[in-house]
């Protein structure tokens, strides 16, 4: 355990920010985890798909642009819709028709639309690691108590609660985000006066999606693209969702912490078993509270 | 038998039941009355533990049953039947009432012993006593509505009660329904010597059949009396006439 | 005694096609003899989920973590200590059985869905230690030829050992499907508010369940070592729990024998599809919705939902009458 020894402040604090920066995108991953839940109440198991295909989408988009910073401006924007655009029409085409019926069945057509996705996605881009360039304005890296620290983590730190002021702007300030709130508690109520709770739901599913590419989309700078990234990150998503309570927005960005943070921090204290701390904290949080640190939204 | 005091659940700023009063004593039938949303189902529900009380307290044979759990107060000897049909869909008929004798008898956790032989005739008699033995292999879930009610019924008689809490028994049934399934309860009170209390909208019913009537309006009771009594009292007649 | 409370007609099939597996491996290939212990292997283990699913009504959506704890505890005996044989295979379902007690012990205070997300978020923690605990369980890459004793280690007495337990196995099931308890826990899936109010425990009952459906799940772990030799951490990872869920969904959970007839479909398909296509997920994927949206109920559930519809009918002419 040589990392032990050389434990200081300059180590702490950078792991303290890589942390944070790594909860900012499973925050915006699992927001829109959450964000479906909440609505449509059904864990939307293809959501680390959609976050694969984000990434995938978003080197094709660099790729194809030339890969400077045009190219990646273009394809966080573009990635996501893309990714928006696949849900919208699994959406319209298949999942709509099963709102009536049992809720297990809405899950387990998310598993199927997870196991075709993966294999498409396997066909389309191919098994390949890939990796994509950050714009200039973001590469290199700034110092902070003496040790380097990458400027593309600071970006995710700006992006970050950029991303949930929005959301919270967006479900609380907007008519449409107010409807979809409402339907989450009593969808009864909404399809009473006159509202077509399909199309809310729809809308809810996809900009879901959409946050799971964007989600995607983000990380794609940072890690090497590849396929099977979508079943590590859906298990985090649902850890996050499930102790900040589920459909609660702001449980997400708190178990977002939680994980990124005891995760860093992990890998500074026992590298090997890093990836068991935040699972660890799981634990400890749903013992004390076993339906999640914030109030669900059901 | 059964007294509860002064009994209160709120759900936030909304008092459901506030300050209910009720008396059963030993082979009567008594009956709840009151308008839509007087709290009558949620003072079942706090009775049978479906609901934890805020404050009062509900005594059972002397005994305060108002924190148990529903298995703990069933087992106590307090057998109900709900509002709408809460039946065991996917079940046949004889097992619907079976699972009941069997929870009775302390035999459901038994593990290695075929089902099909046990409590045999106790589940027949109580199917035959309301009436249903001819059905007793039919999916549950394929009755009729009054059919369902009357299971109901009779899945809460396997638990031999001693109080047999019924709400609403003749919701949504036609008048000969009606009027059959109450001959059932009242012979059922005759012949077993059980003690009843239900709920019912149905007036004519309730001056008909039971012994002594709670009246409850917003949560709280007005009056627990003879049918009589009731039907004079003041209070009464202006919850149910409105104004004056 | 005992043999009387089966339905005489399926007896019948049953030892007819039980007579058909002893003498297979006499007829056909080498190849088909280990598929068909696969088969076994995994039909066990859907059964054992179907318990406290089909018949139970939880959401059991984690179960490969048991058959993976029961694979694994009994694999690490064989393969790394000089215990006897017959220690692994009673410490693999019993470790399996305890985790699903504490597991289940989290789980069952929360409702449906929650109960669902923790266990797969608990299971996965078991999931990330056999992953990474590499000194122990051989990492990602598992620990690969497991020494078996020496008389189940040819394929054909694997399979007959397979055989056999599966059929102990399934005999124990149908008894305690068709016990009080089990009648009792088909009422919980059916009404757990009814249930409590008839004055059974519905969460020690469920917990119950658990335990005896993961004892099983670890039967099919320790078995599951005996006919591949080796442990690898998929076993824990919960794409292999959906792929069950599938299992017993694909042949009808609201029958006994439906996960049997959807572990033979699934595994099959798996093999010989495999060998034309790597996309076989993407197929599977395929099979799951066509499932949802056209046999909700299963193969095997098939009848009983047109014998429902047929009741409902009757019963909506005589409403008119």
């Amino acid at each position: 355990m040589e990392a032990g020894q050389g434990i200081t402040l300059a180590a702490i604090s950078s792991h303290l920010l890589v942390g944070l920066s790594r909860a900012m995108i499973l925050f915006i991953v699992s927001s829109g985890l959450s964000f479906v839940l909440g609505v449509l109440r059904v864990p939307n198991v293809a959501h680390g798909s959609l976050y694969m295909i984000g990434a995938f989408a978003a080197h094709s988009i660099a790729g194809a642009l030339g890969g400077g910073s045009l190219g990646f401006w273009s394809a966080l924007i573009l990635a996501p819709l893309f990714v928006a655009a696949i849900s919208l029409i699994a959406e319209r085409s298949l999942f709509c028709h099963l709102y009536e019926r049992e809720h297990l069945m809405l899950l387990l057509f998310t598993f199927a639309l997870m196991l075709i996705l993966g294999d498409l996605t396997k066909m389309t881009f191919g098994a390949d690691y890939r990796s994509i360039m950050a714009p200039e304005i973001l590469q290199g890296s700034i110092s902070i108590f003496g040790s380097p620290f990458p400027k593309y983590n600071l970006f995710l730190l700006i992006v970050g609660p950029v991303v949930a002021v929005g959301l919270w702007l967006f479900s609380n300030k907007t008519k449409i985000g107010k409807i979809a709130r409402a339907a989450a508690v009593d969808r009864e109520m909404v399809g009473a006066i006159g509202i077509n709770v399909s199309w809310v739901f729809a809308f809810a599913f996809v900009l879901g999606c959409f946050l799971g590419g964007l989600g995607g989309a983000l990380v794609s700078p940072t890690i090497s693209v590849t396929i099977g990234m979508d079943h590590n990150i859906i298990i985090e998503a649902f850890l996050i969702v499930t102790i900040g309570g589920l459909g609660n927005m702001w449980g997400a960005m708190v178990g977002s912490l939680i994980f990124g943070i005891t995760q860093s921090f992990g890998v500074l204290f026992w590298p090997q078993f890093a990836v068991v701390f935040p699972y660890a904290a799981v634990v400890i949080v749903l013992t004390l509270k076993p339906t999640g640190m914030l109030k669900s939204v059901w | 038998m059964l007294y509860v005091r002064e009994l209160k659940k709120f759900f936030g700023d909304f008092k459901a039941v506030n300050g209910a009063n009720l008396k059963v004593e030993k082979g009567q039938l008594v009956a709840v009355i009151g308008p839509n949303g007087a709290g009558k189902t949620t003072l079942f529900n706090l009775i049978c533990g479906q609901l934890q009380p805020d404050r009062g307290e509900i005594l059972f044979n002397g005994e305060d049953i108002g924190r148990l759990p529903p298995y703990e107060i069933c087992r106590k000897g307090i057998a109900r039947s709900f509002q709408i049909a809460n039946i065991f869909p996917r079940l046949s008929v004889f097992r619907n009432v079976q699972v009941s004798v069997l929870s009775q008898q302390k035999l459901s956790n038994r593990l290695f012993q075929p089902a099909a032989r046990l409590a045999v005739e106790s589940t027949n008699r109580i199917l035959e006593s309301v009436g249903l033995l001819d059905k007793k292999l039919d999916v549950a879930g394929s009755l009729s509505h009054g059919d369902k009610r009357i299971l109901e019924i009779a899945i809460a008689l396997g638990n031999e009660p001693d109080l047999l809490i019924l709400d609403e028994p003749t919701a949504g049934m036609s008048p000969e329904e009606t009027s059959t399934t109450m001959k059932l309860i009242q012979r059922l009170a005759q012949e077993q010597g059980l003690t009843i209390l239900f709920c019912e909208h149905d007036m004519e019913v309730v001056f008909g059949t039971a012994q002594s009537i709670m009246v409850m309006q917003q949560g709280q009771t007005i009056i627990q009396d003879l049918p009589e009594e009731v039907r004079q009292n003041r209070e009464v007649q202006q919850a149910y006439l409105g104004g004056e | 005694m005992l043999l009387n409370i089966f339905p005489q007609k399926s007896f019948g099939v049953s030892v007819g096609l039980f007579i058909l597996l002893l003498i297979a491996p006499a007829i056909i290939p080498k190849f088909y003899t280990y598929i068909l212990a696969v088969i076994f292997v995994t039909a066990l283990l859907a059964m054992s989920l179907n318990l406290v699913v089909g018949h139970g009504g939880l959401f059991q959506f984690h179960h490969g973590v048991f058959y993976g704890v029961g694979a694994y505890v009994g694999g690490l005996i064989l393969a790394k200590t000089s215990l006897p044989w017959w220690v692994a295979f009673i410490a693999g379902p019993i470790a399996a059985a305890v985790t699903g007690f504490l597991i289940g012990l989290f789980c069952i205070r929360l409702n449906r869905l929650y109960f669902g997300m923790l266990q797969i978020s608990l299971g996965s923690l078991l999931w990330v230690i056999a992953f990474r605990w590499y000194d122990l369980t051989g990492g990602d890459d598992g620990i690969h030829g497991i020494p078996i004793p020496e008389f189940i280690s040819s394929s054909k007495s694997s399979y007959y050992l397979v055989l056999i337990i599966l059929c102990i196995c399934l005999i124990l099931l149908y008894l305690i499907l068709k016990s009080p308890f089990g009648s009792a826990l088909q009422a919980i899936r059916d009404n757990p508010e009814r249930c409590a109010a008839v004055g059974i425990n519905v969460r020690r009952h469920q917990l119950a369940a658990i335990v005896i459906a993961t004892f099983f799940a670890g039967v099919a772990g320790i078995l599951f070592v005996v006919v591949e030799g080796s442990i690898f951490p998929e076993l824990l990872f919960w794409v292999l729990s959906l792929e069950i869920f599938i299992m017993c969904l694909l042949g009808g959970w609201f029958t006994f024998a439906g996960p049997i007839l959807g572990a033979a479909v699934i595994v099959s398909l798996r093999t010989f599809v495999g060998t034309y296509t790597e996309y076989w997920t993407l197929i599977l994927g395929v099979i799951l919705i066509l499932l949802i949206f056209f046999l909700p109920e299963g193969l095997m559930g098939y009848n009983f939902l047109a014998k429902f519809r047929s009741w409902s009918k009757r019963a909506a002419a005589s409403s008119v009458d």
